[in-house]
């Protein structure tokens, strides 16, 4: 099942890793990924697609937890209650 | 100063008074500053003990742990204490050299992206890019490492930035942690759950000391009488007086433990995650109860096994929110006969050395505050079986990474923080080796850690599972060509004794625990014990296999 994340990460270069890392570890396949930093922005506006047969919430719960990420929205779909 | 000197001076404000490492090229200017320096440095022989040295130190004591390496290999050499400290969330930071900032990408010595590697082994971790950020990094990471659910991060700083001169820079207001409020919704419903339970059984997990919330765990079990049953990380948090503590469950665990989750139909699970080792069969994991989840981290929560109601905070503002629950007479009764039917049994008939009874009696006649720590094997299974623990800090195992090789630097690390209490590590013939450098860390700083080596001359987990699940094909688990131990202790001046018969268990314990200085006690145990029960792969909890089975 395809869900679409936004995210709001703080503009380090490996927060691009660590999340991507966590998306990979956690079985979500990345689909497609958008990543946007404006010169005097001081974060990441990322728009990514994930495809995975686990519910999104083991996704958005673990990407919430790192410290860079100050955001996580789910854009589609429903996620599946706890 | 530079920054090599802020980094030893932020360390010493922010009260750590101790630090494990092994020097190198990259890392170079941090040790000078060290020099004369009032944080005090314990040099081990590699850096993989120095990473273990200082997860024993955090986790004998809940502070954090402090360990630094070069760049390379002795930050590479780190990656595994890091990840022990990832699973077990322990407060930890690493500090490690890196080549000079403008040598980085060009494959210069010594150079290893350590910061990429540190991505799937730390809670966070940074690069150190210009010398002005030092110390709201360094302040930074100390903070996220001892906050919410501890845990390792490691600071990579460019030699050339240790170098740099840098402004004084005044400690920084401390953030003021935000923790999740109870959710009065979800309390309800728990406190609901808990008033119409029958048999509710507590499943504690090492959230309790992180928290530092046993006082509170044993209010709540004292008023709800509640049956409890431990993960391996959690043993100690329920005190051994409890009259119904049924000890640690899953595939190890007791009988009584897991047939009473088996049979519960309410669950509270206080800061543990069902761990594939505790749950079994997941599906058939107490498969009749409803869950009432309590936890810092809400990632944890729902990740193997939906809730009923969530408490998604700190344990110690959590637990006395919570309702005792009405625990039925019936299910106290039934209870107490598991714990009478599946209790353990000493009686081992022959002259063998029977290691369950030996750890028994050592656990008996051990202080209080001792501290025991494990490597990963049978024997560890043994010790979380057989011994009693009156806090989690005393109780020092490497759980969800079980990493052989833990033991000896974790009891360096316990033994330095706590001076006066006594510590101990119980291993293993093949774990043993895996750090056996470590003995010259215990030389050098005169460090009474007692040894005790239980030896089948065996890989002896693997070998169990090999006789069990792979038709006895003994694929590379005999070590019967083991070095002499007791005189290899000898070359590192520690003195020591080998026992090989049941009738010389007694003395060489009280020789062992009464010993002034570092000793080891060298145990000869038959290469067949197997760790009883266990819970077969793909099996549910309470399809246990036992030794007369």
């Amino acid at each position: 099942m395809k869900h679409q994340l936004t995210l709001a990460v703080k503009k380090h270069s490996i927060a691009i890793e660590r999340f991507l890392r966590v998306a990979r570890h956690r079985g979500f396949a990345l689909t497609s990924l958008e990543l946007e930093g404006a010169k005097n922005d001081e974060l990441f506006h990322i728009k990514m697609t994930v495809d995975s047969d686990k519910p999104i919430y083991l996704l958005t719960t673990q990407l919430s937890k790192l410290v860079e990420v100050k955001d996580v929205q789910l854009q589609t779909l429903k996620q599946q209650a706890v | 100063m530079t920054g090599a000197q802020l980094v030893i001076e932020l360390l010493s404000r922010q009260g750590v008074k101790e630090v494990f490492g092994y020097p190198g090229g990259a890392i170079m200017p941090i040790y000078d500053a060290l020099y004369g320096a009032p944080v005090k440095h314990y040099l081990t022989r590699h850096e993989q003990g120095a990473g273990f040295a200082a997860v024993g130190y955090a986790r004998s004591t809940g502070k954090l742990g402090v360990c630094l390496a070069t760049s390379g290999p002795g930050a590479t050499n780190l990656i595994t204490a890091l990840a022990d400290a990832m699973m077990d969330s322990v407060p930890l930071l690493a500090i490690t050299g890196q080549v000079p900032t403008a040598a980085i990408g060009s494959d210069a010595f010594q150079e290893i992206d350590v910061l990429g590697m540190s991505l799937s082994c730390t809670k966070h971790s940074y690069m150190v890019e210009h010398v002005d950020e030092l110390a709201e990094v360094l302040q930074e990471a100390m903070h996220v490492a001892c906050s919410g659910r501890p845990g390792p991060v490691l600071v990579d700083i460019p030699k050339d930035i240790q170098m740099a001169q840098v402004p004084f820079h005044p400690w920084l207001a401390d953030e003021v942690e935000e923790y999740a409020e109870v959710d009065l919704a979800q309390l309800t419903k728990a406190n609901e759950l808990l008033a119409n339970a029958k048999r509710p059984v507590a499943y504690i997990g090492g959230g309790v000391q992180s928290a530092d919330a046993q006082a509170e765990l044993m209010d709540f079990l004292n008023a709800s009488t509640m049956p409890a049953v431990s993960t391996l990380k959690a043993l100690g948090s329920v005190l051994p007086s409890y009259q119904y503590d049924l000890g640690m469950l899953g595939m190890h665990g007791g009988q009584a433990a897991n047939l009473a989750v088996q049979q519960c139909d309410l669950l509270v699970c206080i800061g543990a995650r069902f761990d594939d080792r505790v749950t079994g069969n997941l599906a058939k994991f107490a498969a009749k109860a409803k869950v009432i989840h309590l936890d810092i981290d809400r990632a944890e929560i729902g990740k193997r096994k939906p809730v009923a109601a969530m408490l998604h905070a700190d344990l110690k503002a959590s637990l006395p929110k919570l309702k005792p629950a009405r625990t039925s007479s019936s299910w106290l009764d039934t209870i107490s006969a598991m714990q009478t039917q599946h209790g353990w049994r000493y009686d081992y008939p022959g002259h063998e050395i029977y290691a369950p009874a030996l750890l028994n009696q050592l656990s008996q006649k051990l202080p209080p505050n001792a501290v025991v720590c494990c490597d990963v094997g049978q024997h560890q299974m043994w010790v979380a079986q057989h011994m009693k623990f009156s806090h989690p800090s005393n109780h020092l195992s490497s759980g969800g990474a079980g990493t052989m090789g833990f033991g000896l630097p974790a009891a360096i690390g316990a033994q330095i923080a706590r001076p006066d209490d006594t510590v101990l590590t119980v291993s293993g013939d093949g774990s043993i080796m895996m750090n056996i450098q470590e003995l010259a860390t215990i030389r050098r700083n005169n460090l009474p850690v007692k040894i005790l080596i239980l030896d089948n001359q065996r890989l002896g987990m693997v070998r169990q599972w090999q006789q069990l699940f792979f038709e006895g094909r003994y694929s590379e688990t005999n070590l019967s060509d083991n070095p002499d131990f007791v005189q290899l202790a000898a070359v590192f001046g520690i003195p020591g004794q080998t026992i090989t018969e049941g009738q010389e268990v007694a003395q060489a314990v009280d020789n062992f625990v009464n010993a002034k200085g570092p000793y080891l006690l060298h145990v000869c145990i038959d290469d067949k014990a197997n760790v009883w029960p266990l819970v077969p792969p793909g099996a549910a909890n309470d399809e246990m296999m036992t030794e007369n089975a």
